[in-house]
């Protein structure tokens, strides 16, 4: 009868992984809808900010060039900016970024509205920013 | 790193495998202790599929029969199967450790092992959360690592 327990403690273990992983990533959820770095200059458009890093291989041969191919077909107002996180380390600690690549689309107001992590398309970034309020184009 | 064309109704259908088999063979484990014999089996079949799509048991089943009999719809997206390899593989490796207790006798620990996969299995099956891929991420970005540049399978 004692593999009754079996069950429970391996959703004890998972509970317990599961706890720290989410405290080690400081629950990054929790950023949409506010805003992390306030910026006086809002081009009343949304933006995207791109986390990347010298060992991230997908960045370079995936998300980039997503990235680039949206930038040409998006309102070029639209600010696309590209972080290096061992250049700016205060950035991505702000934003939580844990894993690369990481993209953030941000509202007019600069609040948070999406977060990918890991490889995001161009057709998801294009959705996300027109959920974020893009004008879609007639 | 390779993002290609991938379906992940094959990883459905694996998960779907692993929470069944395991659930059902711990219900009659409970009576019969013969019954943890089938996670030696589970974790052949995990760690075959790993070696090769030829062994992967699930693969083939949801190509040969789910899919032609419209059981199982194809959901065919763009990403790195490598991620979801490494997970296959941790569920192997877990599941190969839980039949060293099953020969052991250690039957407690032998299903917390499988229990964990299963449990898993269920949060990648549910909530399309793969705790698996998040390790290989981890373990990417310190460098312990390579990226795959396998095709998908």
């Amino acid at each position: 009868m004692i593999l009754l327990l079996a069950p429970l403690i391996a959703i004890a273990v998972i509970g317990g992984v599961a706890l720290v992983l989410r405290l080690q990533r400081g629950g990054q959820r929790e950023l949409v809808g506010n805003v992390v770095e306030p910026s006086a200059s809002r081009s009343r458009l949304p933006s995207i900010l791109y986390f990347t890093g010298e060992t991230c291989t997908i960045c370079r041969t995936a998300q980039r060039p997503a990235l680039r191919a949206l930038a040409d077909d998006i309102d070029p107002g639209i600010e696309i900016r590209e972080i290096d996180i061992a250049v700016e380390p205060d950035l991505a600690r702000r934003y939580r970024v844990m894993s690369l690549p990481t993209t953030i689309v941000l509202g007019p107001a600069g609040e948070v509205t999406e977060i990918n992590v890991g490889f995001a398309s161009g057709e998801v970034l294009r959705r996300q920013l027109v959920d974020a309020g893009m004008p879609v184009a007639a | 790193m390779a993002v290609v064309p991938f379906d992940r109704s094959v990883l459905k259908v694996n998960q779907a495998i692993l929470m069944t088999v395991i659930v059902a063979g711990y219900a009659v484990g409970l009576a019969y202790h013969l019954a943890a014999w089938v996670l030696p089996v589970l974790a052949v079949m995990m760690l075959a599929a790993v070696a090769s799509p030829s062994f992967n048991v699930p693969r083939l089943l949801y190509l040969r029969l789910l899919k032609p009999a419209g059981i199982v719809r194809a959901r065919v997206v763009q990403e790195d199967p490598a991620p979801h390899r490494f997970a296959q593989l941790v569920g192997g490796v877990f599941l190969a450790a839980a039949s060293i207790f099953v020969i052991a006798g250690l039957l407690l620990v032998a299903w917390v092992l499988a229990w964990i996969v299963a449990a898993l299995a269920f949060l990648n099956f549910a909530f399309n959360i793969c705790v698996g891929c998040i390790m290989y991420a981890q373990l990417v970005r310190v460098g312990l690592l390579p990226l795959s540049r396998e095709p998908a399978r």
